[in-house]
């Protein structure tokens, strides 16, 4: 969405502001079976990623226990047995070099993940927001002013910035916090340039002439009048966002800026698989499958929140075609 | 003062996919002794080398700077030794005997006078250029002076450290003419360095491509690298992007009666670099069209490729063992509490887990844990030793009860840097190893690990040294000397530029040891010398020797004479033939 919108006309039929909207998308989105997969999904990894703890030491494993015994060190490491080292005790076989219980790093590696990624959105979509009802709402010059900042933004790479960053920030300061600033600062552009145009065309709309008129000021009418209506499209431009974070996270980790060793993450492991998926297939399928399955799944999920969303489903609604005006 | 980075490069190179192939050693007590390589004892084709055929070699790295001036080599390097012979250079035998200094232009290694301060070389008979004009020792002197130019940067600090005059000497285009005159040229055969202190080891340092000779009329400066003019069996017909692609052909004027090191049984050698070194080692795996006469001289099997040989037997006969003179470990900063402490320096050696580091380097077949500063060559002056028992696994309970007396019964917090390069020497899977080891000692371990310049630079400033960090040093000829002389010596400790001694250690005796051993020129004498000398620096530990690394690397189906040696750890390419 670029700024050449911003004198567009409000987008007909767009779903309107409050709580009954929200049911209404819970509504289409719950009858796609590919979404509700997609919810299923992820509630099932974020379940296993909060229990974690309790599922290592169910079977027994920590995930940062070597044991030299299950690689064969003579050639190069590669662990013994079969699918890469499946046994009762590692349901998922091992790492090799380390032994390390691949199940139980996959498990703490989806923490990691799944935290930078969310929290890296959150970030993204309350600077984004708050950036982008600025530059609507401000001055022209401030607005002008804004806009290019947010060019500006979109332009820098954050992977050469991110590795410039993790090489001067202190090593005592989280990393983890540390990437979800670091994703969460650089990719808002976006976000910032929809809500912008958004809310330059509910501006001219009339039930925020008729508050403007009533004496409020800029500040009360975007929190009470603009943000309700922002919420759909802010909500999926966020739902799309999240994969996007998780793929961020992954590439830092492989280039070695992400978490520090030995806390797993997807994209550290995957890192660590890349040379061995010719020896060792299970051990690099495994953290690519899951960031595959989990970007899947936000992504299925994030279009059906966009394509519940649409004003022109919205219109269709309205108009009615029989069996959808019944919903 | 070895300049480790360039060491690092060279090394690091092939350490980056630490690819060696297992071969026989791979395959390890389940094969036997194995494979097809075993079968001649070597690796490669089977049949007597014969003249003719193209060789292919695969790089990673491009022959920058191809002027013997501004060469960082050990032995003269291996591409490098095609163009530019010098006076003495290694013997290019396997093993051991590899380790050798050998004569090359000159007639024998060198003649010292009685202290080692003065050595004199005589050029054989029928030496040429590749346009035929005669081979001077005055262009070995000149050679040599250009070395000393800023804008030929490069090369070994030896000579300059060494040569009388040598500090303050500028280099040829900026002495009016004058020379320099510690070396001498009395006449066109005879050529005479006068150093400043004595140095035993003098022939391992004229076998640098510093020692070539190079014709003052053909010198065109910066420019000289495009077109060397060749002494060796090869000359350059092409260098394209700085030494990315290099083509060598015969040298007509080269004869195999003066030289007895350079087989050069290919027609013509073809150099590409600038590849990646999973697809080098996919490219002399698979063997197909020219690669089957290909070879790499920078590209070690790695770990990952390493366990997808496994039982190959044809892909195992075709993989080289080789072991260069290279140590990994753990450095301490004896001025950072608590390193400062002796019992914690042993407390650490004693709880490090070998098995775990020498996985998390590429495995058994990659790596051979250490317990001696010194590899484990003879050459070296190797003196077998362990101060600090630490088993094959550790012993934490050992380590717990110096730790105890050290006054830190609750085990302690320390920070361990290393790099977060994928070289698996300093990165983060030696790191995370030593990690979970010392843990089972009650010793906390914080990784920091920084980007590899940084963290180069980090470990080089003696101001700032962090007190507990992953070191690897490589030497520049196969001496106890060249190892121990740069780390231990403590005026080596240079507080504005790159300082190897870690620990700043500087005591007397080891100095004065230092050189006692120098004056030696007979070097068997000397690596026993070298040999105690380590023995008796480990006893303070200032280090804890980790690992010594293997080299394995594939050739192409169709190589042959595939000669490995103690020196470089790699094949030597004046050896190889393809027909």
């Amino acid at each position: 969405m670029s700024i050449a919108l911003e004198r567009s006309a409000p987008a007909p039929g767009a779903v309107p502001p409050g709580a009954g909207a929200g049911r209404q998308v819970w509504r289409r989105v719950r009858r796609r079976p590919s979404a509700l997969a997609a919810a299923a999904v992820l509630a099932l990894l974020v379940l296993l990623a909060l229990a974690a703890p309790l599922l290592s030491h169910l079977t027994g494993q920590d995930p940062g226990a070597y044991h030299d015994d299950l690689v064969d060190s003579a050639r190069g490491g590669v662990p013994l047995g079969s699918f890469g080292g499946i046994s009762a005790d590692h349901w998922l076989g091992v790492e090799p070099g380390t032994g390390r219980d691949l199940f139980t790093r996959l498990l703490y590696g989806a923490r990691i993940s799944l935290l930078v990624a969310l929290g890296a959105v959150a970030v993204q979509t309350a600077v984004g927001v708050g950036v982008g009802l600025a530059a609507a709402l401000g001055g022209r010059f401030a607005g002008r002013l804004i806009g290019l900042a947010t060019d500006v933004m979109i332009a820098l790479p954050m992977l050469v910035i991110g590795i410039a960053l993790t090489a001067v920030v202190p090593p005592d300061f989280p990393r983890p916090l540390l990437l979800i600033l670091l994703i969460g600062l650089f990719d808002w552009g976006g976000t910032a340039r929809m809500v912008r145009a958004q809310t330059l065309a509910l501006r001219g709309l009339d039930f925020v002439d008729a508050a403007r008129l009533s004496g409020n000021g800029t500040l009360r009418i975007a929190c009470r009048e603009l943000l309700p209506s922002l919420a759909a499209p802010v909500i999926t431009i966020a739902a799309i966002k999240v994969p996007t974070a998780m793929v961020a996270e992954a590439s830092l980790s492989f280039l070695g800026v992400g978490v520090k060793p030995p806390t797993p993450s997807w994209g550290q492991m995957l890192s660590s698989a890349q040379t061995w998926f010719r020896a060792d297939p299970a051990y690099v399928l495994l953290p690519a499958g899951l960031l595959f399955v989990t970007v899947l799944a936000f992504t299925v999920l994030g279009d059906a929140v966009r394509t519940a969303l649409d004003p022109r489903e919205g219109s269709r609604l309205r108009v009615g075609t029989g069996k959808e005006s019944k919903a | 003062m070895p300049s480790q980075s360039h060491i690092s490069r060279r090394v690091a190179a092939a350490a980056v996919s630490l690819v060696l192939a297992g071969g026989a050693a791979a395959c390890g007590p389940k094969d036997g002794a194995d494979g097809a390589g075993a079968a001649g004892g070597k690796p490669g084709a089977a049949g007597a080398p014969q003249k003719g055929g193209t060789l292919t070699v695969l790089n990673s790295e491009p022959q920058n700077d191809f002027d013997p001036a501004r060469l960082y080599t050990s032995g003269g390097g291996n591409v490098p030794s095609l163009v530019f012979r010098t006076l003495t250079t290694r013997n290019r035998e396997e093993g051991a005997a590899g380790t050798k200094v050998v004569p090359d232009l000159a007639t024998d290694t060198g003649r010292p006078n009685a202290d080692a301060t003065e050595w004199t070389y005589t050029l054989k008979d029928g030496l040429k250029y590749e346009d035929g004009s005669p081979i001077t020792t005055a262009d070995i002197k000149y050679g040599i002076e250009r070395s000393f130019a800023a804008e030929l940067s490069g090369g070994a600090p030896y000579l300059r450290d060494w040569l009388v005059g040598g500090e303050s000497y500028e280099g040829p285009y900026k002495d009016g003419g004058k020379g320099l005159d510690s070396i001498l040229v009395p006449d066109p055969k005879t050529i005479v360095f006068k150093l400043r202190k004595p140095e035993g080891e003098f022939p391992f340092v004229a076998t640098q491509t510093q020692f070539a000779p190079v014709p003052k009329a053909k010198d065109t400066g910066a420019k000289y690298e495009e077109h060397p003019v060749s002494s060796g069996p090869y000359k350059v017909v092409k260098n394209e992007n700085d030494g990315e692609h290099l083509t060598l052909e015969r040298n007509e004027h080269w004869d195999e009666k003066t030289d007895e090191e350079r087989k050069a049984y290919p027609d013509k050698i073809d150099v590409r670099s600038g590849l990646d070194s999973a697809v080098i080692n996919q490219r002399l795996t698979t063997s197909a069209g020219p690669d089957s006469a290909a070879i790499t001289t920078d590209t070690n099997l790695g770990p990952a490729e390493l366990a997808q040989i496994g039982d190959n037997k044809e892909l195992a006969g075709r993989v080289g063992t080789g072991h260069f003179g290279y140590v990994n470990y753990i450095a301490f900063n004896p001025k950072v509490a608590p390193f400062d402490n002796p019992k914690v320096r042993q407390a650490v050696s004693h709880a490090i887990n070998r098995t775990s580091v020498v996985n998390a380097a590429g495995g058994s077949a990659l790596a051979e844990p250490a317990t001696t500063f010194l590899p484990e060559r003879e050459a070296f002056g190797f003196t077998p030793y362990d101060h600090f028992p630490a088993g094959r696994t550790g012993d934490p309970a050992k380590a717990k009860e110096l730790l105890k007396e050290a006054g830190f019964p609750d085990g302690l917090t320390v920070t361990l840097t290393h790099s977060t390069a994928q070289n698996r020497q300093t990165s983060p899977e030696v790191a995370t190893a030593v990690q979970q080891a010392l843990a089972a000692a009650g010793i906390t371990v914080k990784l920091e690990g920084l980007e590899n310049n940084a963290f180069n630079e980090r470990r080089w400033d003696a101001k700032n040294t962090p007190g507990f960090f992953l070191s690897r040093w490589g030497a520049d000829w196969p001496s106890g000397g060249p190892f121990l002389a740069p780390i231990f010596d403590g005026r080596q400790i240079v507080t504005g530029g790159s300082n190897y001694n870690h620990a700043q250690l500087d005591d007397p005796a080891v100095n004065a040891e230092i050189d006692e051993i120098a004056k030696l020129t007979d070097l068997a004498a000397a690596g026993k010398r070298w040999g105690a000398l380590d023995k008796k620096i480990g006893e303070q530990a200032l280090t804890v020797p980790l690992f010594h690394p293997v080299y394995k690397r594939l050739v192409g189906k169709d190589v042959k004479n595939v000669v490995i040696s103690d020196w470089t750890g790699v094949l030597d390419i004046s050896q190889v033939a393809v027909k």
